[in-house]
C-alpha cells in the first residue's frame, strides 16, 4: 500500500496541470461566449470543402 | 401583399409581389425582399461566406435599405475622435465596437471570418452573447470608418463602443467567478476521492499511518478552497460584522471555518473525525448558486447599455474659411459648427442660417420632426434630417438638456423606493438566535454534561442548523424565475423588481413608442382624381419619399415595390419633395408634401400633386399597438390602475386614453414633472410600474418601483430601466407579473421547509443525538429539496 504516497503527489500534480490550463482558458476568454465556439467546428470543417465547390458550379 | 408569398433568403420576411431581387446560391437563384437585403446576401456569398446561411440558427434582420454614408463614418477617422475610442497597442489600436443586427452564433462567425484575409487586422473577436466585437488593428492602413463600413455591408450596424467601468468590472467578477468554482469543484472531486477511501478505512480497518496520510492530504487541498475560493462569504462577512450586523454570510462563514478548524484540529492531534469533504461540498454548492446569479445579472446587462451611441461624438467646427473635425466635448460656448443632413446635433445651440427639420423624439418622445430656421433653438442628440445647418453653440454639451437629463437620471438614482429585503431581515433574525443556541449548547454541554463532545455536538448543531437551505431558499428561486422570464424575451436587470411585482397597484404608460407603435402609419389614403388609383399612387409616393429622412416618409416604405421612372427629385426642406414621371408616354411634374407645397386647400398633412392638379390627400396617425387591448384589458381585471404620463400636450393624448379607458391622464409633462407625478403616487403607498422607451422617461424609472423598457426605445432608457422586454410584445408585462407571483410562492414554500427542517433537527443536535455525518446528510438533502422546488419555476 506503500505505494500511494508515491500515486497521490502524482494525482496532486496532474490536479494542478489541470487548473493552471483552465486558469489559462479563462485568462485568454475563452469562455467569453460559449455559443459561438460551439459553431466554429461547424464552419471550419465545411470551409475546406468549400475551397473546392465554387468552380464546380461554373461549369 | 400576400400572405403566401415566398420568405426573403436573407431575412425570412416575406418578398413582396412585383419585386425582383434576386441572388445566386449554391446555383440557385434565391428571392429577396428588397435591396437592402440583397446587397448584403450579394456581398455576403461573393466573399465565400455562405457558409452563415447554411449553419445560422436564426434569420437575419432586415437590412437597411439605406446604410449609413461612408463620409459620416470617416468622423471617426480624426486622431482626436479616435484616440477617445481606442486604445493604443503599440503600432496596433484596441477598440471594442457594439454590433446591432446580431441574432446568432453564426452572425459573430460571419464578421470574423470577413476580417481574417485583412493583413491590416490583427485580431478580432466576436461575441455573439454580448454583441461586441473587439478588434486590435492598424489604423494607420485601415481606417476605422473602412472597417466600420465593411460590417455595415455585412447587414449589421458597427460603432464604436467605451466600455464603463461597472462593465469592465463585471468581466473581471466573472473570469474570478469561473476560477474559484474551477478551484472549489476539482478539490471537492479530490478530496471526496480520499474521504471514500477514509469512510472504507474505518469500516474494514486502515493502518493509522496511511488513514494520517489521507487526512494531511485532505487537508492541503481543502487549503486553496478555504484560501481562495470560499474568501466571498468570508469577505462579505467580516464587513458585515465589523459594521456590528448580521448578514447570511455570517453563519456560512462561521460554519465553514469551525468545521475546518475541527477538522484540522482532528488531523493534527490524531482524534475525532474530519469533514474535509464536507467543508469542500459546500462552498462548491453555495458557489454554483452565486454564479448563476451573476450570469443571469451580467447577461441582463449585457443585452442592454451603450451610452455612448446617443451622445454625439465628433462635431464640424466652423474656421474662417474652413471646417475641422474636433470631438463634441471640446465645444465652447460661441463656437460655430455645421451640421450636415443626416448627422447627430453635437449641442445646444441658436441656428445661424440654413434650414431643415429636426428630430427630436429622442428628447421629447414625439417622433413629429421640427423645422428649425435662423434663430432657432437646436438641443444636442436630436437628429438634422434634410437640411445643412450652421449652429452658434450656446452651450457645452455637458450642459445640453442631453446632459441634464442624463444628470437627473443619476440624481434619481438612489432614491429608488426599496423595499426592506426580507431574506436579509430573516437572516438577522435567525442568525442571532442561532449563535445563541450554539454558544449555549457548548457552555452546558462542557460544563454540566461531557466535556468531551462539547465540541463535536456543537459542531453538530452549526454544521445540521447551516442555513444553507435557508440561503439558498431564495437565490435559488429567483435565478429560476429570471431565467423563465429570460426564455419569454423579459429580461430582468434589477432582481428586487420580482419582491414588488406581486404587490403592483399602478401602471404608467407612456404614450408616443409604448402605447403606440412611435411611427407614422398610413391612416387614410384618398384619391381625387378618376385617372390614377390607390396602388398607383402609392407606390409612386413611396417611391419619392425613399429619397426624405423625415418621420412621415418611413411611413411609405411598406408600399415600396415595382420600378418606377423618376428624374430630377428635389426635397425642399421642410416641405415635401417635387420630381419629374415617367407616367405612360410624357414626363409629368409630381409634387409630394404639405397642402402649402402642393398649392392646394386641403387640411390632411400630406398632399400629392400631378402637374399642379390635386390627385391625392393622405392622413397619418400614430396607431396605438395591437397588443395593448387585451393587455388593458387583462390588467384591469387585475384590479391595477393604469395612468397615460406623456410629454403630447395635443389632444391626441387624450384620444387614446379614451380609446383605452385608462383612468388617469397627465399630459404634458416634462421630465422632471414625470417624476414628480410618479413619487406623488409611491407617496401614497401605490406600488407602481413605468414603461416607457425614451430618454425623457428614463429619470422617472428611478422613481418608480418597477420601471420596464421596450427594445425599440433608446439605449438610455433601456439602460436605466429595471426590465427590458426585448419582443417590443406589451402582453409580456402580463407574464412578468405572473412570473414575479410563481416566484414569490416558490420562495415561501421554500422558506416554510427551511424553517421547518431546522426547528426539528435543532432540538436534536443540541441534546447531541444528531453526529456530525448525520447533519451533513440532513443538510445536503434539506438544501436539494430547496433547489430542485425552485427549479420547478423553469417549467411553465
Amino acid at each position: 500500500m506503500s505505494i500511494i504516497y508515491v500515486l497521490i503527489p502524482i494525482a496532486l500534480l496532474f490536479v494542478m496541470i489541470g487548473l493552471g490550463i483552465f486558469f489559462w482558458a479563462v485568462r485568454t476568454k475563452q469562455f467569453d461566449d460559449l455559443d459561438k465556439e460551439g459553431f466554429s467546428i461547424l464552419f471550419d470543417e465545411k470551409n475546406t470543402e468549400q475551397k473546392s465547390k465554387p468552380p464546380k458550379h461554373e461549369l | 401583399m400576400s400572405k403566401s408569398a415566398v420568405p426573403c433568403f436573407h431575412c425570412h420576411e416575406a418578398v413582396p409581389d412585383n419585386c425582383n431581387f434576386m441572388v445566386e446560391f449554391d446555383g440557385e437563384s434565391r428571392a429577396c425582399c428588397c435591396p437592402g437585403c440583397q446587397a448584403v446576401a450579394d456581398t455576403i456569398i461573393k466573399q465565400g461566406l455562405s457558409d452563415y446561411y447554411r449553419f445560422r440558427s436564426k434569420p437575419a434582420s432586415k437590412a437597411d435599405a439605406v446604410p449609413a454614408e461612408l463620409q459620416q463614418l470617416q468622423s471617426y477617422d480624426h486622431p482626436d475622435i479616435l484616440a477617445e475610442l481606442a486604445v493604443l497597442q503599440g503600432e496596433f489600436q484596441r477598440i471594442e465596437l457594439s454590433i446591432a443586427g446580431m441574432s446568432c452564433a453564426a452572425c459573430a462567425w460571419l464578421i470574423e471570418k470577413n476580417f481574417q484575409a485583412d493583413t491590416a487586422v490583427k485580431r478580432v473577436q466576436v461575441n455573439s452573447a454580448t454583441s461586441r466585437c473587439e478588434l486590435i488593428w492598424d489604423a494607420n492602413t485601415r481606417p476605422l470608418s473602412e472597417i466600420l463600413n465593411s460590417i455595415n455591408s455585412l447587414g449589421y450596424q458597427a460603432s464604436p463602443f467605451v466600455a464603463d467601468a461597472e462593465e469592465e468590472s463585471f468581466k473581471k467578477e466573472m473570469q474570478d467567478y469561473l476560477k474559484r468554482l474551477a478551484v472549489a469543484g476539482i478539490m471537492t472531486m479530490q478530496v471526496m476521492m480520499l474521504a471514500f477511501g477514509l469512510y472504507f478505512g474505518e469500516h474494514t480497518g486502515i493502518e493509522a499511518q496511511y488513514e494520517g496520510y489521507l487526512r494531511w492530504v485532505s487537508l492541503l487541498l481543502t487549503l486553496p478552497v478555504m484560501a481562495y475560493s470560499a474568501m466571498p462569504f468570508t469577505k462579505s462577512a467580516y464587513r458585515a460584522l465589523r459594521q456590528r450586523e448580521l448578514n447570511m454570510d455570517v453563519p456560512i462563514t462561521l460554519a465553514i471555518y469551525y468545521t475546518f478548524i475541527a477538522s484540522l484540529y482532528a488531523t493534527v492531534s490524531d482524534t475525532g473525525d474530519v469533514y474535509f469533504e464536507s467543508v469542500c461540498m459546500f462552498v462548491f454548492l453555495l458557489q454554483v448558486g452565486k454564479f448563476f446569479e451573476f450570469r443571469a445579472r451580467k447577461q441582463a446587462r449585457d443585452a442592454t447599455s451603450n451610452l455612448l451611441k446617443i451622445m454625439p461624438v465628433s462635431a464640424e467646427l466652423w474656421l474662417d474659411d474652413r471646417t475641422e473635425t474636433i470631438p463634441a466635448r471640446k465645444l465652447k460656448i460661441g463656437d460655430v459648427i455645421l451640421v450636415k443632413a443626416g448627422e447627430t446635433i453635437p449641442a445646444d445651440g441658436i441656428v445661424v442660417s440654413g434650414q431643415s427639420s429636426v428630430d427630436e423624439s429622442m428628447l421629447t418622445g414625439e417622433y413629429q420632426a421640427v423645422t428649425k430656421q435662423t434663430n432657432d433653438l437646436v438641443l444636442a442628440g436630436s437628429n438634422n434630417h434634410d437640411g445643412i445647418l450652421t449652429v452658434r453653440v450656446a452651450k457645452a454639451l455637458t450642459e445640453s438638456r442631453l446632459g441634464q437629463i442624463i444628470q437627473l437620471q443619476q440624481q434619481t438614482l438612489h432614491q429608488k423606493p426599496a423595499l426592506l429585503e426580507k431574506t436579509d431581515k430573516i437572516a438577522r433574525f435567525f442568525v442571532q438566535r442561532l449563535l445563541v443556541v450554539a454558544t449555549a449548547t457548548f457552555l452546558v454541554w462542557y460544563f454540566y454534561l461531557d466535556e468531551s463532545r462539547a465540541f463535536w455536538v456543537t459542531l453538530s448543531v452549526l454544521v445540521a442548523t447551516c442555513p444553507c437551505a435557508l440561503s439558498l431558499a431564495t437565490p435559488t428561486a429567483i435565478t429560476c424565475a429570471l431565467a423563465w422570464l429570460n426564455r419569454k424575451g423579459i429580461l430582468i436587470k434589477n432582481q428586487q423588481v420580482l419582491a414588488s411585482l406581486p404587490k403592483l397597484s399602478t401602471v404608467f404608460f407612456d404614450k408616443t413608442g409604448t402605447l403606440t407603435q412611435g411611427k407614422f402609419s398610413i391612416e387614410q389614403f384618398t384619391v381625387h382624381h378618376p385617372d390614377f388609383n390607390e396602388t398607383q399612387l402609392l407606390q409612386l409616393a413611396a417611391h419619392l419619399e425613399l429619397r426624405s429622412e423625415h418621420p412621415i416618409a418611413k411611413a411609405f416604405l411598406p408600399h415600396l415595390q415595382g420600378e418606377i421612372q423618376l428624374q430630377d427629385v428635389e426635397l425642399v426642406v421642410g416641405n415635401g419633395l417635387q420630381a419629374l414621371w415617367w407616367h405612360q408616354t410624357e414626363w409629368r411634374s409630381v409634387r409630394i408634401g404639405s397642402a402649402s407645397f402642393c398649392n392646394v386647400s386641403q387640411s390632411a398633412p400630406v398632399c400629392m400633386t400631378v402637374d399642379n392638379k390635386l390627385v391625392a390627400t393622405i392622413t397619418l396617425s400614430d396607431a396605438i399597438r395591437p397588443e395593448v387591448e387585451s393587455l388593458v384589458k387583462k390588467l384591469r381585471t387585475n384590479g391595477i390602475k393604469m395612468a397615460i404620463i406623456t410629454g403630447d400636450s395635443s389632444a391626441n393624448a387624450a384620444l387614446v386614453a379614451n380609446t383605452l379607458q385608462i383612468d388617469e391622464l397627465y399630459q404634458g409633462c416634462s421630465p422632471e414633472e414625470k417624476v414628480a407625478q410618479i413619487t406623488k403616487a409611491t407617496e401614497r403607498g401605490e406600488t407602481v410600474l413605468m414603461v416607457g422607451d425614451g430618454i425623457n422617461d428614463s429619470p422617472c424609472f428611478h422613481a418608480a418601483h418597477v420601471s420596464v423598457a421596450l427594445d425599440s426605445g433608446t439605449d438610455l432608457s433601456k439602460n436605466q430601466a429595471d426590465v427590458v422586454l426585448l419582443h417590443n410584445d406589451l402582453t409580456a408585462l402580463f407574464q412578468l407579473i405572473e412570473g414575479a407571483q410563481r416566484a414569490r410562492r416558490v420562495i415561501k414554500q421554500n422558506l416554510i421547509w427551511a424553517f421547518g427542517y431546522n426547528l426539528v433537527i435543532i432540538p436534536l443536535a443540541v441534546c447531541g443525538f444528531v453526529s456530525p455525518y448525520i447533519a451533513v446528510i440532513g443538510m445536503s438533502t434539506s438544501s436539494l429539496l430547496v433547489v430542485s422546488n425552485s427549479l420547478r419555476l423553469l417549467k411553465s
